[in-house]
């Protein structure tokens, strides 16, 4: 029984320093503050991950939102040419008291919902649910039972599995959206020549008619 | 799969795949924490330090450190002591909490690096079955902490710095993520310890045609993402005055200092057991260890065994790092970046398929055999040496289609300027 | 493995992250941090996605883990969308000069 309560501990303090975090990003005022709580939000769901052991999918979450989503949120503040971060905006002043209260209301349908909802199988509601399915061995167990088990001992691998056998469209389709994003995302933010003449003149557009640069490379 | 706990029955340090919450792995990893983290790695970050100042003095002709302690080996706790007494000075426009948030955030991606290490058999904190993805993961958080640091010191050379930092690691985490794929690949698996296995079996990875690429492609990478020189236009001092870490003095300079180290070496372990087949002393055999027997006496020799030879391996890596800051200068910025989206990443997206023809050739067979081998070599050879070839025809073609240095910024020319 | 938190827990803070974000994409006006908050949101979801995949019981046909891939599937498209949303706020900085999303009215009626 130990092992529960560390664990539900465990899960209280991380799902609070989550709401916090989350909470700081959608009210900081410095906007690299607000970035660094949302990194602090993204750690706190790859603990949750690794609580659901899916640790695989924790690391991933490591990997592409604190590691490339969050230095992207960066370099986008910084290339705003706004490099102390400071929200210059106001949080909208018409919009505040509806927007608290959309906010409110969708968590309270929500609450209702964990609340009186049944699952999908019409088996019980989910508010009363404690106990996930075990990943020990057991005799008679069915067929689901032991591929999950499979799925969680190594979780990288059946991921490949399955995404090269039953959801290889979807696959397909994400490597499809990612590089469209690649060549989109260097589209918009090309800056191309007449776009550039528009502007004041910054670092690049000024004149590379002189052929030898001045010597960087000092050791 | 999992040799590792299942036949060497001696877990002194047991690898699990499954975190469970119980006292005895509380109790373990506060062992590697207090023991390793805390004690060993530092250490040997000092001791690096003084190795690298004695080696880059014999390649000017100096003598290096030799005044505290005989050869100078108390330099670095002299240093150490220093960094820690020292005035910590905070500029007052900066951003108190961020600012020493930052070397916290790069020094723990250094430490959680070496989590899953395997030293020896049975000698690695943790061993998830997705351990290289973890590596990965963790090592990407040091850029948002460079960053951090450079933001939060409020000073346009940090800033610059941390810019220039962010965009280089960010490249060339890709050709080092991509040079990885081949190895996950022949061991089947994504965690170190199977890799290890692997490469016991089969040979070391650096020693087949993709593999060597590979190899060649994570070293310039690792070198690129600890900062080291000829990569080091983070920190370049003629330039930028010291990049992201103008601003910060003391021991939270210190921090940053043991991060870079202590990247390099974590740096070198995970290479090592990635290719060059972990510990093990002879390339094509299992020798050490094929002599265990599940007693706690073998259990004892073959990790010692394995430890002399891992850290003479890693010493290696270091040395050639300390070779090649101290005879090549430093790159510049657009050749930086061109390098590596422009060679590393193609050479490393084709070396896939390579490494797909060797795996067909030599790894699905089921053993390594000396014909499937040698025609692995002849197969897998010389798609490398003609990938390597296309990838620089094509780009110096490239190049010489448009004037050279044309989309470099100029101010004048030096000619000019003495006219 | 006896650690039985209960499903709920985990959809009430997922919920409560979800409206979060919501008030912050409602309340935030500059574009950048309007992307944050969507990034919450996928955030959340995706804390649903994995918490039903393990307490429930899979659908036949489904895989082993239908609750992960389609988390995996999520993280890819937030991805993706951070890039475009990055660069279209720039264009729109360097077209506008501001972040603010309010400003950007050019189409509205």
């Amino acid at each position: 029984m130990g092992e529960v309560v560390v664990a539900r501990i465990l899960f209280l303090a991380i799902a609070a320093l989550g709401l916090l975090a989350a909470l700081g990003t959608v009210l900081s005022r410095n906007l690299v503050h607000a970035a660094l709580h949302l990194v602090g939000f993204f750690f706190c769901v790859a603990c949750l991950f690794v609580m659901l052991e899916a640790e695989f999918l924790a690391a991933v979450q490591v990997l592409i939102y604190i590691g490339a989503v969050a230095i992207l949120l960066m370099f986008g503040i910084m290339l705003t040419r706004n490099t102390r971060g400071d929200d210059a905006t106001s949080l909208s002043g018409p919009w505040r008291l509806p927007g608290l209260v959309a906010g409110l209301c969708l968590f309270g349908a929500l609450v209702f919902g964990i609340n009186n909802a049944v699952s999908p199988s019409g088996a019980s509601p989910w508010a009363g649910e404690a106990a996930r399915p075990s990943l020990v061995e057991r005799e008679g167990e069915p067929a689901w039972a032991a591929e999950r088990r499979r799925a969680v001992e190594d979780m990288g691998r059946v991921v490949g599995e399955e995404f090269l056998t039953r959801y290889a469209m979807a696959f397909e389709l994400a490597g499809l959206l990612l590089t469209a994003a690649l060549v989109g995302a260097v589209a918009l933010a090309h800056r191309d020549e007449v776009g550039a003449a528009e502007l004041p003149p910054t670092v690049e557009a000024l004149p590379a008619d002189s052929a030898e640069p001045v010597g960087t490379a000092a050791s | 799969m999992d040799v590792g706990s299942a036949l060497y029955g001696t877990p002194l340090f047991a690898q699990s795949h499954r975190v469970d919450l119980t006292v005895s792995t509380c109790v373990i990893w506060g062992l590697w924490l207090i023991v390793g983290f805390a004690g060993l790695f530092p250490g040997i970050v000092a001791y690096m330090v003084w190795l690298e100042r004695k080696v880059a003095a014999r390649f000017q002709d100096r003598i290096g450190p030799n005044r505290v302690g005989p050869f100078g080996l108390l330099q670095s706790v002299a240093d150490g002591l220093k960094l820690l007494v020292k005035e910590n000075i905070v500029p007052r426009s900066a951003d108190q909490v961020v600012h020493l948030l930052a070397p916290v955030l790069v020094l723990v991606s250094a430490f959680l690096t070496l989590a899953v290490v395997p030293f020896a058999v049975g000698l690695v904190p943790i061993d998830p079955p997705s351990g290289l993805v973890y590596l990965i993961a963790v090592s990407s958080i040091s850029p948002l902490g460079i960053f951090l640091a450079g933001w939060s010191s409020h000073n346009k050379y940090s800033l610059l710095g941390a810019m220039r930092a962010v965009a280089q690691l960010v490249s060339y985490e890709i050709p080092q993520v991509l040079s990885t794929i081949p190895v996950v690949l022949w061991a089947g698996s994504l965690s170190l310890v199977s890799i290890f296995d692997h490469q016991v079996a089969y040979g070391w990875n650096a020693l087949n045609p993709p593999g060597f690429l590979a190899f060649l492609t994570f070293l310039i990478a690792s070198v690129a993402e600890v900062n080291r020189t000829p990569f080091d236009l983070p920190e370049a001092e003629s330039e930028i005055v010291a990049g992201y870490h103008t601003e910060y003095s003391g021991m939270r300079f210190g921090l940053f200092f043991l991060a870079e180290y202590l990247g390099v070496f974590s740096v070198s372990c995970v290479a090592t057991v990635l290719f060059l087949g972990g510990g093990t002393p002879l390339p094509f055999s299992a020798f050490p260890v094929n002599l265990l027997d599940g007693s706690v006496g073998s259990y004892l020799l073959v990790d010692g065994i394995l430890l002399a030879v891992f850290s003479l391996k890693v010493l290696l890596f270091v040395f050639a790092m300390f070779w090649v800051r101290a005879t090549l200068p430093r790159m510049r910025i657009d050749r930086l970046m061109n390098f590596a989206w422009k060679y590393l990443v193609p050479l490393c997206i084709l070396n896939i398929v390579f490494a797909a023809i060797w795996y067909e050739v030599v790894v699905r067979p089921g053993a390594l055999t000396a014909r499937n081998w040698a025609w692995g070599m002849i197969a897998a050879g010389l798609p490398v040496v003609l990938g390597v070839q296309l990838v620089f025809r094509a780009n110096r073609k490239l190049a010489a289609a448009r004037a050279v240095d044309a989309d470099w910024p100029t101010v004048g020319t030096i000619a000019e300027a003495s006219r | 493995m006896a650690n039985d938190i209960p499903l709920s827990w985990f959809l009430y803070f997922a919920a409560a992250a979800f409206a979060t974000g919501l008030v912050g994409v409602l309340l935030r006006r500059n574009a950048i941090a309007v992307l944050m908050a969507i990034e919450i949101m996928l955030n959340a979801a995706n804390v649903n996605l994995v918490a039903f995949w393990r307490y429930g019981t899979p659908a036949p046909g489904a895989g082993p883990l239908p609750g992960v891939i389609l988390a995996l599937l999520v993280i890819t498209v937030a991805a993706a969308e951070v890039a475009v949303g990055i660069g279209l706020i720039l264009l729109c900085y360097r077209r506008w000069r501001a972040v603010d999303v309010d400003r950007y009215e050019t189409m509205s009626g």
